[in-house]
C-alpha cells in the first residue's frame, strides 16, 4: 500500500492548483456583477449565488423563468461590450414568455371566411367539404339529444384555437359568431387573433421594446444563421410582423443556398399568415422532400384544410403515419378532421387509437367521452373524465361534466358537489352561466321546478344571451299557463339562436294550440330546416297541411 | 335520456257506463289468474306534444394553446388599460 500512498498527494496537487484559480475567479466575478446587479425586485440578484450572470441567466431559460432570464440578460447587456449570447438568449426568453404553438394558430377572420378565392368547387360533394359538415354520414347522436353549434355541428368535448371559427355560411352569423373566448365581439381579420404588435411589449417588457425592427439591418443578420433563426421567432412570434419576418427568412434561406429545411418551413408559416396558401404549400412540400418531419407534415396539412381540402390532408396524415407509425399528433389530426366533417363514428374510432399509444391525451379522452354521454351512456362518460381528473385537470368545465356524468349516471351523491366545485372554479361569468343550465337540468330531473327556474333565472344573470335557458324558462312558464311570457321567452331565444330547433318547434307547439296556424307553420318549417329528423314537427306539418287542404 | 317522444294521454271509460261487462269479484283478491295489463279499458289515445327542453351542455375542455392565448389577451388588455390612468393620474396632483 505504500506505493499507492504518493500518488494521493500528487492527486491532490493539480486537484488543489485547480481550486485555486477557480476561487479567485469567481471572487473577479463577484465584484463585476455587484455594481450591476444592486437589488432586482424578482428573484435573487445575478451573481449572489456565485453563478456567472450569463450562466445564471441561461439556467432561468432551462427552468423557464422567462422574465428573470431576461432581466438578467438586461443587465448584462448594460455593460459593454454587450454580449451576442445575452442579446441572443433574452430574444429567445421574451419570445417563449409570449409562444403559442403555431400548429395550433388557426384564427380564421371574418374577411377570409367570406372573401376566399380558394374554394376549388361552387358546390362541393358531400363528404368532401370542411363547410358543408354533411348530413349526418357518421350515425352520431342526433340534435333531439346532442346540442348543436351555429355551423351545425355537434358541440364538440374538445376546443382549440381553430375550433371557435365554425365557418359561418353568410356574413350576418359570421358576424353574430363569438370569436375570442372571453369577449363576444367578431375579429375581423385574421390579424385580430395574435396579439397585436407592439401589445407583447407591453406584456414582455414594459420599459420599452427591446428590439427596434426598423433600425434592424436583416441582412447583416441574415448572414448569422444562430443569431437570425432566434430573430426571426422573436419578429414571428412576440412582433407578429409577418412581413419583415419573411424578409428575414427570404434573405437566410438564399444564404443558405435553399439547403436549410428550417427556413423553408419558416418561410411556409409566413405565407399562411399572409393568406398566400398555394405558396405556402410548395414551400412546405420543398421542405417535406429535404428533411421529413412531423411539425412540417401538420402544418402542410393545416394548408390543405385552410383551403377547403379535407380528403388530401386526410391522404397526408395516413401517408405520414406510413414514415411515422404511432405518431399521436397524426392520429389525432385525422380525428380531428373526422370530426370536422360530422363523421363522429369514424372520429371516435381514431382516437381510440391515440388513447391506445398516449393514454393521458386530454383532448381524445374529453372528445370519447362527451360521445358517450349523449350515446346515453354516461356511466362510462363518467370513466373516462374521471381519468382526466386522476391525471390532474383541475378545471370548471371538467367538475361540470362530472356532475352531469354523476346525475345522469344516478350517483347523486356527487353530483351536487361536483357542481359547487364546478362554480368555484370558473373564471368568468360565461363559464358560470353554463353551470347554472347544467344545474337547472339537475333540477328538472328531480322535479324541483322552482329550483330549476332560478337556476335557468341565474343563467341570464350572468350570460343575457345564453339562448337554451330562454328556452327551457319559456317551457317553466307554460307549465305554469303564463302562455304570454312563454310565447316572449320563446321570441327571443329563436332570434338568438335560429340554428337550434327547440325554440322553432316550441312556437309552432303554442301557435298551434292557440289556433294561429300560419305563425304556427312557419316555425315548423323553420324547426325542419334546423333539424330535418325530427319526427315530431313533420308530424305537425303532416297535421297542419291537412287542416289548409281542408281550408 | 328521454327522447322528445309526445306524451300520451289516455281516456278512460266513465264508472257506470260503457258495454262493458264488470269482471267478477275474485274469493281471495290476491291471486290473479288473468294476465295484468295497464291498458286494459282504454277506449282512445290522444297524442299531445309537449314543448321540448334544451339538452344539457357537456362543456369542452380547453386546449394549453387556447388557455395560453386567453392569458395573453386578458395581459395584453390589462397592460392597455393600465398605461393609460396613470399618466391621466399623474398631472393632477403637481398642480
Amino acid at each position: 500500500r505504500s506505493p499507492g500512498a504518493p500518488p494521493q498527494p500528487a492527486e491532490a496537487g493539480p486537484g488543489g492548483s485547480a481550486a485555486a484559480p477557480a476561487r479567485p475567479r469567481s471572487a473577479a466575478t463577484r465584484p463585476r456583477s455587484a455594481p450591476g446587479s444592486g437589488r432586482s425586485s424578482r428573484g435573487a440578484p445575478a451573481g449572489e449565488m456565485g453563478l456567472e450572470p450569463l450562466f445564471q441567466a441561461w439556467s432561468y431559460f432551462r427552468r423557464r423563468k422567462f422574465r428573470e432570464c431576461a432581466d438578467v440578460c438586461s443587465q448584462i447587456l448594460e455593460r459593454p461590450p454587450s454580449e451576442q449570447a445575452a442579446w441572443n438568449l433574452k430574444t429567445r426568453a421574451l419570445t417563449e414568455m409570449v409562444y403559442v404553438d403555431e400548429i395550433d394558430m388557426d384564427q380564421e377572420g371574418i374577411a377570409e371566411i367570406i372573401l376566399d378565392e380558394n374554394a376549388i368547387a361552387q358546390v362541393a360533394r358531400p363528404g368532401t367539404s370542411l363547410k358543408l359538415p354533411g348530413t349526418g354520414q357518421g350515425g352520431g347522436p342526433s340534435p333531439a339529444v346532442r346540442p348543436v353549434t351555429q355551423s351545425g355541428r355537434p358541440i364538440t368535448g374538445f376546443v382549440r384555437p381553430s375550433t371557435q371559427s365554425g365557418r359561418p355560411s353568410t356574413m350576418e352569423q359570421a358576424i353574430r359568431t363569438p370569436r375570442t373566448a372571453l369577449t363576444a365581439r367578431p375579429i375581423t381579420s385574421a390579424s385580430g387573433g395574435y396579439v397585436r404588435p407592439g401589445t407583447a411589449s407591453m406584456i414582455t417588457n414594459p420599459d420599452g421594446p427591446f428590439i427596434n425592427l426598423s433600425r434592424l439591418n436583416l441582412p447583416k443578420y441574415a448572414q448569422k444563421p444562430k443569431l437570425a433563426k432566434a430573430l426571426f421567432e422573436y419578429i414571428f412570434h412576440h412582433e407578429n410582423d409577418v412581413k419583415n419576418a419573411l424578409d428575414l427568412a427570404a434573405l437566410a434561406t438564399e444564404y443558405a443556398q435553399f439547403k436549410d429545411w428550417w427556413w423553408k418551413v419558416q418561410i411556409g408559416k409566413c405565407y399562411y399568415r399572409l393568406g398566400l396558401y398555394r405558396e405556402a404549400e410548395k414551400q412546405f412540400q420543398s421542405a417535406l422532400k429535404q428533411q421529413d418531419m412531423v411539425d412540417t407534415i401538420l402544418y402542410l396539412a393545416k394548408v390543405y384544410l385552410r383551403l377547403d381540402q379535407p380528403v388530401t390532408a386526410l391522404n397526408l396524415f395516413k401517408q405520414g403515419l406510413e414514415r411515422f407509425p404511432g405518431e399521436v399528433t397524426l392520429i389525432c389530426g385525422i380525428a380531428r378532421i373526422y370530426e370536422e366533417m360530422n363523421n363522429i363514428s369514424s372520429a371516435a374510432e381514431y382516437y381510440k387509437d391515440v388513447l391506445k399509444q398516449d393514454n393521458t391525451h386530454v383532448e381524445a379522452i374529453a372528445c370519447i367521452g362527451s360521445n358517450h354521454f349523449y350515446s346515453d351512456q354516461p356511466e362510462i362518460a363518467l370513466r373516462f373524465y374521471r381519468r382526466l381528473l386522476q391525471m390532474g385537470v383541475y378545471n370548471c368545465q371538467l367538475f361540470n361534466n362530472l356532475g352531469l356524468c354523476c346525475f345522469y349516471a344516478q350517483q347523486y351523491d356527487m353530483t351536487l358537489s361536483s357542481f359547487e366545485r364546478a362554480l368555484f372554479l370558473a373564471e368568468n361569468e360565461e363559464e358560470t352561466a353554463d353551470v347554472w343550465y347544467n344545474l337547472g337540468h339537475v333540477a328538472v330531473g328531480i322535479g324541483d321546478l322552482n329550483l330549476a327556474y332560478q337556476c335557468f333565472k341565474l343563467t341570464l344573470v350572468n350570460n343575457n344571451d345564453y339562448a337554451e335557458a330562454y328556452n327551457n324558462l319559456a317551457v317553466l312558464e307554460m307549465r305554469k299557463g303564463h302562455t304570454e311570457q312563454a310565447r316572449a321567452l320563446l321570441q327571443t331565444a329563436s332570434s338568438l339562436a335560429p340554428h337550434m330547433y327547440e325554440p322553432h318547434f316550441n312556437v309552432a307547439i303554442l301557435s298551434e294550440k292557440v289556433g294561429d296556424l300560419q305563425r304556427s307553420y312557419t316555425a315548423a318549417q323553420k324547426s325542419e330546416e334546423a333539424f330535418p329528423g325530427h319526427v315530431d314537427t313533420q308530424q305537425l306539418m303532416k297535421q297542419l297541411k291537412e287542416h289548409f287542404a281542408m281550408l | 335520456m328521454p327522447e322528445g317522444t309526445g306524451a300520451l294521454r289516455e281516456v278512460l271509460p266513465k264508472q257506470g257506463t260503457g258495454g262493458e261487462l264488470r269482471p267478477a269479484l275474485r274469493a281471495r283478491p290476491g291471486t290473479r289468474s288473468r294476465p295484468f295489463s295497464p291498458f286494459a279499458g282504454q277506449l282512445s289515445v290522444e297524442d299531445m306534444p309537449a314543448l321540448v327542453l334544451c339538452k344539457p351542455k357537456i362543456l369542452p375542455l380547453k386546449s394549453v394553446s387556447l388557455e395560453k392565448l386567453e392569458k395573453l389577451q386578458k395581459a395584453a388588455l390589462d397592460a392597455a388599460q393600465a398605461a393609460p390612468p396613470p399618466s391621466a393620474g399623474a398631472a393632477p396632483p403637481r398642480q
